[in-house]
């Protein structure tokens, strides 16, 4: 699963931002780079280096596939 | 390996110090395991094992997964490692085709399966180990896997999680797991 969409300032922000609401307990094992607490992935991600790049395009397909996952609920109606 | 054991399978637990592709090809050969399970680091060609050190590579000994079902928890494995597995005779092989990611609370890194950022990513990929154990096939203990993911996911989505790290990281994993037979 990769996405060609070139990378813009706008979803580095984005990518950025919702990494800046993790607590600062948490890091992430991303592949060999081991772990990696927030400070060091917001470094990756606005350096667009080849981890920033995966962390990147992971948030941004879960972005896009939030109108698929959201499971159905019940929703009361006049009808 | 606690499935394997309540099951009385046996289990060859080459870990630490003997993961190392001597230790895995020479057991490989004397034992003829039916599953073999690879945890640790990865590319798209090989997967690696005590210290770093390659302990499977393609175009390396990867006939001696001839008629085994082998799955690979490392980043990549299944872009090339995990073909040239199975058109080496394996009987399947599932792994991923993206780097496996997750997140952990740093103040629970030696108790993972406690971990609540941690345990859903883990407890979803064991699942394919669990389900092999138990005798399922290949494509079967993928599917346990997959729709563990889907269970976890939709959990994480009705849930009142602060963050959706977690779910996050479900949905890469569970969209980069792939089966080949």
């Amino acid at each position: 699963m990769t996405n060609k969409t070139p990378i813009t300032q706008d979803m580095i922000d984005l990518v950025v931002a919702r990494l800046e609401a993790l607590p600062p307990n948490v890091a992430m094992s991303v592949g060999g780079d081991g772990g990696l607490d927030v400070g060091e992935l917001i470094k990756r991600v606005k350096a667009c280096d080849e981890v920033g790049k995966q962390i990147i395009e992971m948030q941004l397909f879960y972005l896009r596939s939030l109108k698929n996952l959201s499971p159905i609920e019940n929703v009361a109606t006049n009808n | 390996m606690n499935e394997a054991r309540r099951r009385s399978v046996e289990v060859i637990d080459l870990e630490k110090e003997k993961a190392t592709r001597d230790k895995v090809e020479s057991y490989l050969k004397k034992k003829d395991p039916d599953i073999i399970i690879f945890n640790g680091h990865g590319n798209d060609v090989s997967v690696a094992g005590d210290d770093d050190k390659t302990i499977a590579e393609v175009g390396r000994s990867t006939y001696l997964f001839k008629d085994k079902k082998v799955y690979v928890r490392a980043c990549r494995a299944g872009k090339k490692l995990g073909p040239d597995i199975v058109n080496n005779g394996a009987t399947g092989f599932v792994g991923y085709i993206q780097d496996f990611i997750f997140p952990y609370d740093k103040d629970s890194i030696h108790k993972p399966l406690q971990d609540e950022y941690a345990k859903p990513n883990l407890e979803c990929s064991n699942q394919v180990g669990i389900s092999l154990i138990k005798g399922k096939s290949i494509k079967d203990a993928n599917d346990d896997s997959l729709k563990m993911f889907k269970q976890k996911l939709d959990e994480q989505l009705t849930s009142k999680s602060k963050n959706s790290l977690v779910a996050t990281c479900l949905l890469w994993n569970m969209m980069n797991q792939i089966v080949i037979e």
